[in-house]
């Protein structure tokens, strides 16, 4: 359902540092909303633990802020539960790829329909700047006492592998280039992800706006760069060209499109395809379980005729 | 003269057929009205190891509790024999392969070292020989036991012969050589042994006409030569239609009719089981007309499990996990956003031996203050525990309404015993089950909703996806959802969730939370809680043909504990007269109660190897704690 004249922004004070990438993710994400006209009623935005997971009370809408990684797993329920719902989960780097990492790869292999944002600045902002998986190794960002000796994870890459069907980065402060993958995302039936870069202006002295600035460029610009499966056929060549790109990093930077898959099942199809019943209008959440008298809609005869293979009549002479 | 009760134990090595035993048999004897109980023991293990099923049948038409010695041993193997040999009572029989003669006690591999050093230590005391043989030869001559020798490789021959089969698929039929056994000792009827096959083999009608006819052949032979000397007396009661099932299915079944609409689980010993069944049931649909559609995930670990049932739970579905300790252990920072956000969840947690992997396969009740104290900070919960199936059945049905009426994760604690023992459960009366929701809001007004009032402990829920949008923290929260770390409102909102607890310690009647069973002028009691309601009742009937007249205290709920009955209950009886009863170390009803009630345990009868606790060794231990002792340890069980 399409709502006229909502205000995607609540009145909660956003109390990230000023200059922080959140900033501009938000705003992107409040604009997608509006031109997609999204429903606050029937959307949820999920999040971790973190800065960037107190995204939720800014925003509108159903907010769920969970636990430190686990907003995937709160969303997998919500999702599953209610599949009219549009789901949409932030988190940071830290959240989706270092302790929620187990639920990240899980998405992909189940490719349930929801979008995942991940704010990517490479640091653990509320502890005071630890590194986070994808700060490089070598780097020293300013609170690290030494320079980081983990290696990175790719998000691209490993997003790619674990079966996302749509895997984007984006840059936060690339508003309206952000809100367009966003929109992308949340109308890509499948497990969506956007890795977004975003400085964090208090912790990371390294991958600052004016690192990016110069260096970032846009996958959409080359006309040769098509990231979309139109056939299965093309699958291994568009996943083998996606990682190839996803390795790029340095003196240029590529945001946009990596990769999208619109022909794999999603996990509500899968689940459908076993029990035509499950479906997206008639949600399991919403089933009437009992009558209005309270009693169960498994009643003594239905008792018996699901579970006839463990009933025993006992016949005694 | 006829048995009024039958106790029997078939072992053999995990993978050869065991519970193929007791899937036919207990149907069988219970289509004749005969209560069953059976308990299965096996190790952490798929093929290979000792395993075995003891089973207590009743012709008081109840399942009673499990105890030893038996009547009778089925022995697939010579493991079999020389763990159990001493279990198998005077006078009593035992079943055995005649080819298994020869081996000797140092040849079993699948043997843990410890149990073959005891054995050689009590055989030489003995002056058994450490063979088959010899064990054979002594049970016979020093304790009267009837051997019933059969030639396995003769019988697997002539079913290759007769049938066609292959050696292999010979091999299988294993257990039907002993289910024919024992009907032929029981004199169970033929027509009951053919149902019982019928229900285990009923999609594969060439390997159910073999076993049919097999366990007739061998059934008549036994008889033959032995007459029926393990007969039961008829039935002398009970219900009319039993539901043949273990804990895991008796649960599962619950949950459906409870209204699950979500579970998610992570594969653990021994709660999958659960899982399974509701999986296989996704769709219930009777006569063609679809009544509901279950989401059932295997998630990729504990943590994700228990928190998509949080989210599930959310959108209004009655969400549920089943797990054991090491996966509740994982999702306990996660149960502490539940309870912070008034979430109705629930969680059957099925208990075994701890800590760490412990005894994965082995049944404890040694998680109950864990459950009780698990996740950081304070926060409400309600934990129930059931004392049998039939109590397993209707807990799990009202661990949903109690999630929702009082907005709080609950706990459903079992335990490895209840999980896997098949019981003959009376048909639960589903008349009288209800449905109630609480405040549950499927359909509110357009808007934000303001879902944590401060007046309202029990606010309406309007669920993700009714109209209204709502906000949720693991932050303290204002009244909106949103993260508030005012002084005054942490009072508020502290106060706010333990209100809760009040209302449902007010609302939920004590006499549902704990039960006595016996006569208000009893010597001496017993308290316990969970699977130990089952020995403890059959114990007290045996202690009192022996003049004491006891009473068992059975606490069902441990949260909000019903402290007023308690307390009255406890101050009636002398504290040397109070037995706590329980499958931990360290006591923990007792400490519970104490820490709740003032009352100080003085006795304890305590069992941690996880084997259950048997009749017989309750019986003593209650005879030794009332003439004295003040801690009595079991260890009875292989």
């Amino acid at each position: 359902m399409a709502s006229r004249g909502v205000t995607y922004r609540t009145e909660v004070w956003s109390d990230w540092c000023p200059g922080c990438g959140d900033f501009g993710i938000v705003a992107a994400m409040t604009k997608a909303f509006q031109e997609l006209g999204l429903d606050p009623a029937n959307t949820v935005v999920v999040s971790g633990i973190g800065c960037s997971s107190k995204t939720p009370h800014f925003i509108n809408m159903n907010g769920v802020h969970t636990i430190h990684g686990r907003g995937i797993a709160f969303a997998t329920g919500i999702k599953l539960a209610n599949p009219r719902l549009t789901v949409i989960v932030n988190g940071g780097d830290g959240d989706m790829l270092g302790i929620g990492v187990a639920h990240f790869v899980a998405l992909g292999r189940r490719n349930i329909d929801m979008t995942v944002i991940i704010h990517d600045n490479q640091v653990y902002g509320l502890t005071k700047g630890q590194a986070s998986p994808t700060l490089r190794r070598g780097e020293k960002t300013k609170s690290l006492p030494a320079p980081n000796i983990q290696d990175a994870v790719n998000p691209i890459a490993l997003a790619i592998a674990s079966g996302y069907t749509f895997v984007a980065r984006g840059y936060s402060l690339w508003v309206d280039h952000l809100k367009e993958l966003i929109k992308q995302a949340i109308q890509h039936k499948g497990a969506a992800v956007i890795d977004v870069l975003q400085p964090c202006v208090t912790y990371n002295d390294i991958y600052t706006a004016e690192f990016y600035k110069g260096r970032l460029y846009k996958l959409e610009d080359d006309p040769n760069w098509d990231p979309v499966v139109r056939d299965p056929s093309e699958e291994d060549e568009k996943i083998a060209r996606a990682l190839e790109k996803s390795k790029e990093w340095g003196n240029r930077i590529p945001v946009g499109v990596f990769y999208v898959n619109p022909l794999k099942d999603t996990y509500e199809d899968r689940i459908a395809q076993r029990n035509p019943y499950y479906n997206r209008e008639a949600p399991p959440a919403f089933e009437e379980i009992a009558g209005e008298d309270g009693k169960p809609i498994i009643g003594p005869d239905e008792f018996k005729r699901l579970f006839a293979g463990y009933i025993v009549k006992a016949k005694r002479s | 003269m006829a048995l009024s009760d039958l106790n029997f134990l078939v072992g053999g090595a995990q993978g050869s057929g065991l519970e193929t035993t007791a899937q036919v048999l207990a149907p069988a004897f219970a289509s004749r009205g005969y209560g069953v109980l059976a308990n299965r023991e096996y190790f952490s293990n798929i093929v290979g190891r000792h395993s075995y099923i003891h089973v207590r049948v009743s012709s008081s038409g109840e399942p009673k509790g499990l105890t030893y010695p038996v009547q009778l041993v089925g022995a697939m193997d010579a493991e079999t024999i020389f763990t159990h040999w001493d279990d198998i009572a005077p006078g009593g029989y035992l079943v055995y392969d005649l080819g298994a003669s020869r081996t000797r006690l140092i040849q079993i591999a699948s043997m843990e070292p410890d149990l073959k050093k005891r054995l050689q230590e009590e055989f030489s005391k003995l002056g058994i020989q450490p063979t088959v043989e010899g064990v054979v030869k002594y049970l016979e001559e020093e304790r009267k036991v009837k051997l019933v020798g059969l030639s396995f490789t003769a019988i697997f021959n002539a079913l290759v012969q007769k049938y066609g089969v292959t050696r292999a698929q010979a091999q299988r039929f294993r257990s039907s050589i002993l289910i024919g056994a024992i009907t032929g000792l029981t004199g169970l009827d033929e027509e009951a042994v053919a149902f019982g096959l019928e229900r285990r083999f009923a999609a594969r009608k060439r390997v159910l006409e073999i076993n049919k006819e097999l366990v007739a052949a061998i059934a008549e032979e036994v008889r033959q030569e032995y007459g029926e000397p393990l007969k039961l007396e008829p039935s002398r009661g009970g219900p009319e239609e039993y539901v043949i099932a273990t804990g895991n299915d008796v649960v599962a079944m619950a949950k459906i009719v409870g209204g699950i609409r979500y579970q998610a689980y992570y594969p653990i010993t021994p709660a999958s089981d659960e899982s399974v069944f509701i999986e296989a049931n996704e769709s219930l649909n009777v006569d063609g007309k679809n009544l509901g559609n279950i989401v059932v995930l295997q998630t990729e670990d504990e943590i994700s499990a228990i928190s998509s049932v949080i989210g599930a739970a959310l959108t209004g579905a009655r969400s549920s996990t089943a797990t054991s300790g090491p996966g509740f252990s994982l999702m306990v920072e996660a149960l502490g956003w539940a309870g912070k956000n008034d979430v109705p969840i629930v969680i059957t947690y099925y208990q075994r031996g701890g800590p760490s992997t412990g005894l994965p396969t082995r049944g404890s009740q040694s998680d109950l203050l864990f459950s009780l104290f698990a996740s950081h900070g304070e926060f409400p919960r309600i934990i129930l525990s059931s004392g049998d199936h039939l109590e397993a059945f209707y807990d799990a049905i009202e661990a949903y309404n109690l999630a929702e009426r009082f907005q709080m994760p609950v706990i459903h604690l079992l335990d490895k015993f209840l999980a896997n023992m098949i019981a003959s459960m009376p048909m639960p009366d589903l008349e009288g089950v209800k449905i109630e929701r609480g405040k549950t809001l499927f359909k509110a007004p357009r808007g934000p909703w303001k879902r944590f009032p401060r007046d309202e402990p029990l606010a309406e829920r309007p669920v993700l996806g009714s109209g209204a949008w709502t906000w949720y923290t693991g932050d303290e929260n204002d009244e909106w959802g949103h993260i508030d770390e005012d002084p005054v409102n942490r009072l508020i909102m502290y106060e706010r969730r333990w209100k809760k607890m009040e209302i449902a310690d007010r609302e939920i009647p004590e006499d549902f939370r704990a039960h006595y069973y016996g006569p208000k002028d009893a010597d001496f009691l017993l308290v316990g809680w969970g699977s130990v309601k089952i020995p403890a009742l059959d114990a007290l009937k045996e202690l009192e043909g022996e003049g004491l007249k006891g009473a068992y205290l059975h606490v069902r709920m441990l949260s909000p504990l019903p402290k007023r009955m308690l307390q009255s209950i406890l101050s009636t009886f002398d504290p040397d007269r109070v037995i706590v009863v329980e499958h931990n170390y360290i006591g923990q009803l007792a400490k519970l109660i104490t820490m709740e009630t003032g009352f100080m345990f003085k006795k304890f009868i305590l069992k941690w190897t996880g084997r259950p606790i048997y009749v017989h060794e309750l019986v003593e231990g209650v005879k030794e704690a009332l003439s004295g002792r003040d801690k009595v340890v079991l260890s009875y069980g292989k």
